[in-house]
């Protein structure tokens, strides 16, 4: 085509031709990389939990004067749950997912090891995994042979008796691949301080209830012990009788004894969405910034590129009185804009690799995937064609009877 | 001057629709940086003027346990919050070496008054002893602090902030009465305004930035154990301390629970200071047959803060990203500007051919851009407080922060005008450029 016409035009205009290159460079760059933390953003929101969210609730009750009695309460408790019609599970827990606080233990594969493998967090509580509905995918699930109280456990712990500790513990896939990667984690021991515990069961998936690194977010066990602290889990048979079984059971709860405080009552999936909150927001937020950044790119195009047609109107119309078509003349501008924009984009993805490379180092963001290349650029190729459209069809219904007049 | 302002006046009115997308692209830019930017400079304010500047966190290694038995692989990084164990507060203490010192920490507690129906909450305080008030510049609105005295003595007396006297008794004018704080009752001495420095540099393991969270009572630290209350939390134990029956109960003697804080007046006093902790690391005896090496810190306020990472790494990613927004809204700028200037192409060959040199065409551009930018600022003012007012609506802990105060109000203007004098430049130099001659034949 008649490229080389155009850059020798461009030679002419090198401020606003580089204004224009700069102008797609920058937005080329900010936003791969704005989009690119969006995704991380959304993956993390959409991180499995590996439980039955939909039919789960929680509710938390104040444990105040707590004494010998605790425990048949907290039986009193869950049998007073267990009656509730549309209720399938209730279990007495330490912590659930997305419950913002938790319990973690450093483990290792050797009682001897300086340094610990890895950190995970402990679930406590009699038919746990079953109550809020883990997938089982290797061994077998805790049983009542295994459960010992967790009162009687501290005080073993504090006498040093290994005798009155578990010996059992189900870990999730996550935690059993760091562990033991690429074998299989039953039967397997691992050690938290002095204590060794016998992987019996691995399941799925299961959060951790607070998450402060996303890639050990799934480093979960599960320990057989009895706790009786106030804080319960139940499933529903579905989802639409969630609110009604919490209200229900708040009111039961309340009954058999009107001095409790109710600290906390959700639905887990409530418990989901505040746990993502921040990173629902900050998506939002970059989402807005990406749209803004690439409406003031396509402004800037328009702006520029009306400045263009007005300047050679006269050009426009001799070329049109010397036989050029109306296409061509849209072609003419079209193509321009295609050269400035490859130009912009190849100075935009060196950019937006070399920001990427410092997000690495001062963010510990990942590496920007290839995809981005290809789709970034086709993004910013097709913008500068319909934002450079207007100018060029006012272009090309110059008259060729203006070459004529003196402007 | 004054003919150039009239000039870009003039400028602005004559293309209505590129100056008003110009002062828009500038204001969002503007906007969106100084949003994050105000954000950032609460987060990383002085948390007591005038004070922080000679405050130190002490921090002596004398933890019989092997070194890094609590730590992990896997990258994860283990809270180091610097603390000591009570045995060792009470010597430093005993010394003296400092202005002021106190050891420190922030508990999570149930507080109960005395009232008919005993009001009680869940909160923070601080335990401690009775420097802290002249050190942190905590100010009483009635009564009095507690004397060494009566930290020797461990009585149970106790400090509270005014809203949580409100909240337990109903008044502000609480002294005399009981405060329920574990087993014990303490009395109540005197009554502080609200003090939330931010961070919450002196124990950020437990609050680090708040707008609504902070200690509501201090009491003096032996009295608080005294009544059975457990510090939070702690950095490790002694191997052969006692074993606790409770699972997340820490032992203050054997354990690392408290931050302790010194108020060091110049280079000397800190110097001295930190010889005298070393030689105390040194003189550890206890420490021998646990493989580790004598040590002891002296940290300032501003390098602990670093230290502790304690600014989100959101805030400042999104920082970055608004500072990039802004460059590209002026590049825009300076491209509609490039356009607007060079279509004025014959009148600017006129002038040049009348004699104008081209600093005074380049001035009156800059004018134009610096212009436009200023109202450009002006619009960003609502847009910076809308900004902000969203990230209030975020409960992320520390976005309740997010306020524009009068330094940031007058960087906004300045900000304004070195982007409109930055963005106008370009187009400016190219407009000074018009042959005169060319233009003139062509008009």
């Amino acid at each position: 085509m008649e490229i080389l016409p155009i850059l020798s035009t461009l030679r002419r205009h090198k401020t606003t031709a580089f204004l224009v290159i700069l102008e797609i460079a920058l937005t080329c760059a900010i936003v791969c990389n704005a989009v690119f933390i969006i995704n991380q953003r959304i993956e993390r929101i959409h991180m499995q939990s590996g439980v039955d969210e939909q039919r789960l609730l929680h509710i938390a009750l104040a444990n105040i004067g707590a004494g010998k009695d605790e425990k048949a309460r907290s039986e009193e408790d869950l049998a007073a749950l267990r009656q509730i019609p549309g209720v399938v599970s209730v279990a007495s827990v330490s912590q659930v997912p997305f419950g913002n606080s938790s319990s973690n233990a450093s483990i290792k594969l050797d009682p001897k090891q300086r340094i610990a493998t890895t950190n995970a967090t402990n679930y406590f509580g009699v038919n746990i995994t079953q109550t809020l509905g883990t997938q089982l995918i290797a061994g077998r699930e805790l049983t009542a042979d295994d459960y010992m109280d967790m009162e009687d456990v501290l005080n073993a712990v504090a006498r040093h008796d290994p005798k009155a500790i578990p010996k059992t513990v189900v870990i999730t896939q996550a935690l059993a691949q760091r562990m033991w990667p690429g074998q299989s984690a039953v039967g397997k021991q691992l050690f938290m301080s002095d204590y060794g515990f016998t992987v019996v069961g691995v399941v799925k998936d299961l959060v951790r209830p607070s998450i402060w690194d996303d890639s050990i977010a799934g480093y979960s066990m599960v320990l057989p012990m009895r706790v009786s602290n106030g804080e319960y889990v139940v499933r529903v048979d579905d989802p639409k009788n969630r609110e009604r079984v919490l209200k229900t059971a708040v009111a039961k709860l309340k009954e058999i004894n009107p001095h409790r405080v109710v600290l906390k009552q959700h639905l887990l999936s409530n418990m989901r969405e505040d746990f993502f909150q921040n990173d629902r927001a900050m998506a939002g937020l970059l989402v807005g910034v990406c749209i803004a950044l690439l409406v003031v790119t396509a402004l800037g195009i328009v702006g520029l590129g009306s400045f263009w047609v007005a300047q050679r109107r006269r050009q426009i119309g001799v070329r049109r009185a010397l036989g050029a078509t109306r296409v061509n003349i849209l072609n003419y501008f079209q193509t321009e804009n295609f050269l400035l924009a490859t130009i912009g984009i190849a100075v935009g993805m060196v950019l937006a690799y070399g920001i990427n490379l410092l997000l690495m180092v001062h963010y510990e963001l990942p590496r920007l995937p290839g995809i981005y290349f290809p789709v970034g650029a086709l993004s910013l190729w097709i913008i500068g064609q319909l934002a450079v459209l207007g100018p060029a069809m006012r272009a090309a219904a110059v008259p060729p009877v203006v070459a004529t007049r003196s402007v | 001057m004054r003919y150039n302002l009239t000039l870009a006046w003039e400028g602005l009115k004559r293309y209505p629709r590129s100056t008003i997308l110009a002062v828009l692209t500038v204001a969002m830019g503007l906007a969106a940086t100084m949003t994050t930017l105000a954000l950032l400079h609460q987060l990383t304010a002085d948390p007591l003027p005038g004070r922080s500047g000679h405050l130190y966190l002490a921090w002596v290694d004398t933890v019989r346990a092997k070194p890094q038995q609590n730590q992990s692989l896997n990258d994860i990084t283990v809270e180091n919050y610097h603390r000591i164990k009570w045995d060792d507060a009470q010597v430093l203490l005993r010394d003296h070496r400092a202005t002021w010192q106190a050891p420190m920490a922030s508990v999570f507690t149930e507080m109960t008054g005395d009232g008919e129906h005993a009001p009680h909450r869940r909160d923070y305080l601080l335990a401690t002893t009775s420097e802290f008030m002249p050190m942190l510049g905590v100010s009483l609105r009635s009564g009095r602090g507690w004397s060494a005295a009566e930290d020797a003595a461990r009585a149970p007396v106790a400090i509270v902030d005014s809203d949580m006297a409100v909240r337990l008794y109903g008044t502000v004018d609480v002294l005399g009465r009981g405060l329920k704080l574990g087993h014990g009752v303490f009395r109540i001495i005197g009554v502080t305004a609200p003090f939330s420095p931010q961070p919450h540099f002196y124990d950020l393991s437990a609050i680090t930035f708040s707008g609504s969270q902070r200690d509501m009572a201090f009491v003096p630290l032996g009295a608080l154990l005294d009544a059975g209350v457990d510090l939070a939390s702690s950095d490790a134990c002694d191997e052969n301390g006692p074993k606790k029956s409770t699972l997340f109960g820490t032992d203050a003697a054997h354990c690392s629970s408290l931050s302790y804080w010194v108020d060091l007046p110049d280079g000397k006093a800190v110097a001295d200071f930190r010889a005298y902790l070393q030689h105390y690391a040194e003189n550890q005896q206890s420490l021998a047959g646990y493989g580790k090496s004598a040590r002891a810190e002296l940290t300032g306020v501003g390098a602990w803060l670093s230290k502790q990472n304690v600014v989100p790494d959101n805030v400042r990613l999104n920082a970055w990203l608004a500072g990039s927004f802004l460059l590209l809204c002026m590049a825009n700028v300076a491209g509609l500007l490039a356009a607007r200037f060079l279509r004025r192409g014959a009148e600017i060959g006129i002038r040049r051919a009348l004699g104008a040199p081209r600093s005074a065409i380049f001035q009156q551009h800059v004018f134009e851009a610096a212009l436009i930018c200023l109202v450009g600022g002006v619009l960003a003012l609502p847009l910076t407080l809308f900004g902000l007012w969203t990230l209030r609506l975020q409960a992320s802990g520390f976005t309740d922060l997010a306020r524009l105060d009068p330094a940031m109000f007058v960087a906004l203007f300045a900000l304004a005008l070195v982007v409109g004098i930055v963005t106008g430049w370009l187009p400016a130099w190219r407009a000074s450029r018009v042959e005169p001659g060319l233009q003139v034949k062509s008009a």
